[in-house]
Protein backbone atom coordinates (compact mmCIF):
# COMPACT_ATOMS: atom_id res chain seq x y z
CA UNK A 1 0.00 0.00 0.00
CA UNK A 2 1.20 3.89 -0.79
CA UNK A 3 1.18 5.10 2.72
CA UNK A 4 2.77 8.20 1.12
CA UNK A 5 1.23 9.26 -1.67
CA UNK A 6 2.58 12.26 -2.41
CA UNK A 7 5.97 10.90 -2.18
CA UNK A 8 4.70 7.25 -3.56
CA UNK A 9 5.97 5.89 -0.23
CA UNK A 10 5.13 2.33 0.69
CA UNK A 11 4.42 -0.02 3.83
CA UNK A 12 7.28 -2.24 2.56
CA UNK A 13 9.81 1.01 2.14
CA UNK A 14 9.05 1.94 5.80
CA UNK A 15 9.30 -1.93 7.11
CA UNK A 16 12.61 -1.86 5.08
CA UNK A 17 13.59 1.11 6.44
CA UNK A 18 12.87 -0.19 10.33
CA UNK A 19 15.07 -2.75 9.45
CA UNK A 20 17.79 -0.71 8.03
CA UNK A 21 17.63 1.29 11.65
CA UNK A 22 15.19 4.13 11.34
CA UNK A 23 13.23 4.76 14.72
CA UNK A 24 11.45 7.74 13.78
CA UNK A 25 9.33 10.10 11.77
CA UNK A 26 11.56 12.55 10.89
CA UNK A 27 14.42 9.86 9.90
CA UNK A 28 11.60 9.03 7.88
CA UNK A 29 10.90 12.03 6.84
CA UNK A 30 14.43 12.96 5.91
CA UNK A 31 15.34 9.71 4.10
CA UNK A 32 11.75 9.32 2.02
CA UNK A 33 9.80 12.83 2.32
CA UNK A 34 7.01 10.84 4.53
CA UNK A 35 4.59 13.67 5.36
CA UNK A 36 6.72 16.12 3.98
CA UNK A 37 4.13 17.55 1.72
CA UNK A 38 -0.09 16.92 2.64
CA UNK A 39 0.96 15.55 5.81
CA UNK A 40 -2.19 13.52 5.63
CA UNK A 41 0.09 10.05 6.20
CA UNK A 42 1.51 11.26 9.38
CA UNK A 43 -0.31 9.21 11.68
CA UNK A 44 -0.73 6.28 9.12
CA UNK A 45 3.11 6.08 8.70
CA UNK A 46 3.73 6.58 12.32
CA UNK A 47 1.49 3.12 12.70
CA UNK A 48 3.31 1.47 9.82
CA UNK A 49 6.75 2.07 11.87
CA UNK A 50 5.93 1.43 15.48
CA UNK A 51 4.14 -1.15 14.67
CA UNK A 52 6.84 -2.84 12.42
CA UNK A 53 9.32 -1.67 15.19
CA UNK A 54 7.18 -3.31 18.05
CA UNK A 55 7.21 -7.18 16.03
CA UNK A 56 10.81 -6.80 15.46
CA UNK A 57 11.37 -5.89 19.06
CA UNK A 58 9.29 -9.30 19.97
CA UNK A 59 11.01 -10.97 17.62
CA UNK A 60 14.79 -10.37 19.28
CA UNK A 61 13.33 -10.82 22.92
CA UNK A 62 12.06 -14.19 22.18
CA UNK A 63 15.58 -15.39 20.35
CA UNK A 64 17.42 -17.84 22.38
CA UNK A 65 19.75 -16.09 24.62
CA UNK A 66 23.07 -18.26 24.08
CA UNK A 67 24.94 -16.44 21.67
CA UNK A 68 24.91 -13.76 24.71
CA UNK A 69 25.74 -16.29 27.52
CA UNK A 70 29.15 -17.45 25.01
CA UNK A 71 30.07 -13.65 25.48
CA UNK A 72 29.73 -13.72 28.98
CA UNK A 73 31.79 -17.00 29.82
CA UNK B 1 -40.76 29.58 8.20
CA UNK B 2 -36.81 29.90 7.73
CA UNK B 3 -35.99 28.47 10.79
CA UNK B 4 -37.58 25.67 10.53
CA UNK B 5 -35.55 24.79 7.34
CA UNK B 6 -32.11 25.40 9.61
CA UNK B 7 -30.25 22.17 10.18
CA UNK B 8 -29.63 21.07 13.58
CA UNK B 9 -26.04 21.53 14.74
CA UNK B 10 -25.41 17.81 15.32
CA UNK B 11 -26.93 16.53 11.79
CA UNK B 12 -24.89 19.51 9.71
CA UNK B 13 -21.92 17.95 11.38
CA UNK B 14 -22.74 14.47 10.32
CA UNK B 15 -23.29 15.49 6.95
CA UNK B 16 -20.20 17.32 6.86
CA UNK B 17 -18.47 14.22 8.19
CA UNK B 18 -20.43 11.92 5.51
CA UNK B 19 -19.71 14.27 2.60
CA UNK B 20 -15.51 13.99 3.79
CA UNK B 21 -15.65 10.59 2.86
CA UNK B 22 -17.48 10.72 -0.09
CA UNK B 23 -15.22 13.32 -1.28
CA UNK B 24 -12.10 11.32 -0.33
CA UNK B 25 -13.52 7.95 -1.84
CA UNK B 26 -14.18 9.25 -4.77
CA UNK B 27 -10.52 9.99 -5.67
CA UNK B 28 -9.99 6.35 -4.02
CA UNK B 29 -11.82 4.60 -6.58
CA UNK B 30 -11.08 6.99 -9.39
CA UNK B 31 -7.29 5.95 -9.34
CA UNK B 32 -7.75 2.41 -8.45
CA UNK B 33 -9.91 2.10 -11.43
CA UNK B 34 -7.59 3.86 -13.51
CA UNK B 35 -4.31 1.37 -12.41
CA UNK B 36 -6.71 -1.44 -13.06
CA UNK B 37 -7.09 -0.31 -16.88
CA UNK B 38 -3.32 0.33 -17.01
CA UNK B 39 -2.50 -3.13 -15.56
CA UNK B 40 -4.87 -4.04 -18.27
CA UNK B 41 -7.94 -5.48 -15.62
CA UNK B 42 -10.60 -3.54 -17.85
CA UNK B 43 -13.79 -5.26 -15.91
CA UNK B 44 -12.44 -4.04 -12.65
CA UNK B 45 -12.02 -0.60 -14.04
CA UNK B 46 -15.30 -0.67 -14.80
CA UNK B 47 -16.57 -1.39 -11.36
CA UNK B 48 -14.51 0.93 -9.70
CA UNK B 49 -15.09 3.76 -12.07
CA UNK B 50 -19.13 3.34 -11.47
CA UNK B 51 -18.43 3.33 -7.58
CA UNK B 52 -16.29 6.37 -8.14
CA UNK B 53 -19.10 8.04 -9.84
CA UNK B 54 -21.86 7.13 -6.95
CA UNK B 55 -19.56 8.73 -4.68
CA UNK B 56 -20.06 11.57 -6.13
CA UNK B 57 -23.24 11.75 -6.78
CA UNK B 58 -23.60 11.09 -3.29
CA UNK B 59 -21.94 14.21 -2.72
CA UNK B 60 -23.29 16.11 -4.79
CA UNK B 61 -26.81 15.52 -2.95
CA UNK B 62 -25.32 15.83 0.44
CA UNK B 63 -23.61 19.43 -0.61
CA UNK B 64 -27.02 19.98 -1.92
CA UNK B 65 -29.02 19.00 1.61
CA UNK B 66 -26.43 20.67 3.55
CA UNK B 67 -26.85 24.29 1.97
CA UNK B 68 -30.81 23.91 2.12
CA UNK B 69 -30.24 23.23 5.74
CA UNK B 70 -28.38 26.47 5.76
CA UNK B 71 -25.13 24.77 6.22
CA UNK B 72 -21.98 25.15 4.83
CA UNK B 73 -20.50 21.87 2.74
CA UNK B 74 -17.00 21.35 3.67
CA UNK B 75 -14.97 20.65 0.58
CA UNK B 76 -11.88 21.81 1.99
CA UNK B 77 -11.29 18.84 4.25
CA UNK B 78 -9.86 15.38 3.06
CA UNK B 79 -9.53 11.97 4.15
CA UNK B 80 -6.39 9.72 3.70
CA UNK B 81 -6.04 7.80 0.38
CA UNK B 82 -5.94 4.01 0.92
CA UNK B 83 -4.27 2.91 -2.72
CA UNK B 84 -3.65 -0.09 -3.13
CA UNK B 85 -0.29 -1.48 -5.17
CA UNK B 86 -1.86 -4.59 -7.11
CA UNK B 87 -5.30 -5.54 -7.70
CA UNK B 88 -5.85 -7.85 -4.27
CA UNK B 89 -4.88 -5.09 -2.20
CA UNK B 90 -6.42 -2.65 -4.09
CA UNK B 91 -9.80 -4.60 -3.35
CA UNK B 92 -8.94 -5.28 0.41
CA UNK B 93 -8.35 -1.51 1.03
CA UNK B 94 -11.33 -0.25 -0.88
CA UNK B 95 -13.52 -2.73 1.21
CA UNK B 96 -11.81 -1.41 4.18
CA UNK B 97 -12.60 2.18 3.50
CA UNK B 98 -16.32 1.30 2.36
CA UNK B 99 -16.84 -0.92 5.25
CA UNK B 100 -15.72 2.25 7.77
CA UNK B 101 -17.92 4.53 5.47
CA UNK B 102 -21.33 2.49 6.51
CA UNK B 103 -20.40 2.83 9.75
CA UNK B 104 -20.26 6.45 9.50
CA UNK B 105 -23.09 6.49 7.20
CA UNK B 106 -25.16 4.50 10.31
CA UNK B 107 -24.52 6.78 12.96
CA UNK B 108 -25.24 10.12 11.19
CA UNK B 109 -28.50 8.17 10.38
CA UNK B 110 -29.19 7.73 14.06
CA UNK B 111 -28.09 11.42 15.03
CA UNK B 112 -30.76 12.70 12.37
CA UNK B 113 -33.55 10.11 13.54
CA UNK B 114 -32.63 12.32 17.34
CA UNK B 115 -33.05 15.36 15.51
CA UNK B 116 -36.39 14.43 14.08
CA UNK B 117 -34.57 15.21 10.68
CA UNK B 118 -36.29 12.73 8.39
CA UNK B 119 -35.54 14.09 4.84
CA UNK B 120 -32.15 13.71 5.52
CA UNK B 121 -32.28 10.61 7.43
CA UNK B 122 -34.00 9.12 4.13
CA UNK B 123 -30.48 10.80 2.36
CA UNK B 124 -28.98 8.62 3.88
CA UNK B 125 -30.52 5.74 3.99
CA UNK B 126 -30.58 5.70 0.47
CA UNK B 127 -26.82 6.67 0.10
CA UNK B 128 -26.73 3.23 2.60
CA UNK B 129 -28.09 1.19 0.20
CA UNK B 130 -25.94 1.62 -2.83
CA UNK B 131 -22.81 1.37 -0.54
CA UNK B 132 -23.76 -2.26 0.75
CA UNK B 133 -24.08 -2.83 -2.62
CA UNK B 134 -20.91 -1.62 -3.62
CA UNK B 135 -18.97 -3.44 -0.53
CA UNK B 136 -20.59 -6.59 -1.26
CA UNK B 137 -19.56 -6.74 -4.51
CA UNK B 138 -16.13 -6.26 -2.81
CA UNK B 139 -16.51 -8.58 -0.36
CA UNK B 140 -17.74 -11.37 -3.27
CA UNK B 141 -14.59 -10.21 -5.36
CA UNK B 142 -12.06 -11.18 -2.31
CA UNK B 143 -14.12 -14.75 -2.11
CA UNK B 144 -13.44 -15.60 -5.43
CA UNK B 145 -9.91 -14.54 -5.44
CA UNK B 146 -9.37 -17.07 -2.40
CA UNK B 147 -11.24 -19.41 -4.22
CA UNK B 148 -9.72 -19.65 -7.72
CA UNK B 149 -6.56 -18.37 -6.96
CA UNK B 150 -5.20 -14.99 -8.12
CA UNK B 151 -4.38 -15.64 -11.28
CA UNK B 152 -7.32 -17.39 -12.49
CA UNK B 153 -9.55 -14.91 -11.21
CA UNK B 154 -7.34 -11.96 -12.64
CA UNK B 155 -7.51 -13.85 -16.13
CA UNK B 156 -11.44 -13.78 -15.74
CA UNK B 157 -11.43 -9.30 -15.19
CA UNK B 158 -8.76 -8.93 -18.23
CA UNK B 159 -12.13 -8.23 -20.80
CA UNK B 160 -15.03 -6.34 -19.98
CA UNK B 161 -17.79 -8.24 -18.36
S1 LIG C 1 0.59 11.57 1.55
FE1 LIG C 1 2.45 11.82 2.59
S2 LIG C 1 2.80 13.94 2.46
FE2 LIG C 1 0.96 13.70 1.35
FE1 LIG D 1 -18.38 4.83 0.07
Amino acid sequence: MYVCLCKGVTDKTIRQAADDGVTSMRELRALYGVGSQCGSCTSCAREVLSEHLATRQQKFQQLPTLPIAVCYA
Amino acid sequence: MSALLTGSAPVLAELNRVLTRKLTAINQYFLHARMYRNFGFEALNKHAYKASIYEMKHADALIERILLLKGLPNLQELGKLFIGEEPEEMLQLDAKVQLADIQVIRSAIGVCEQAQDYVSRELLSEILEQQEDYLDWLQTQLDLLKQLGQSNYLQSKIHQE
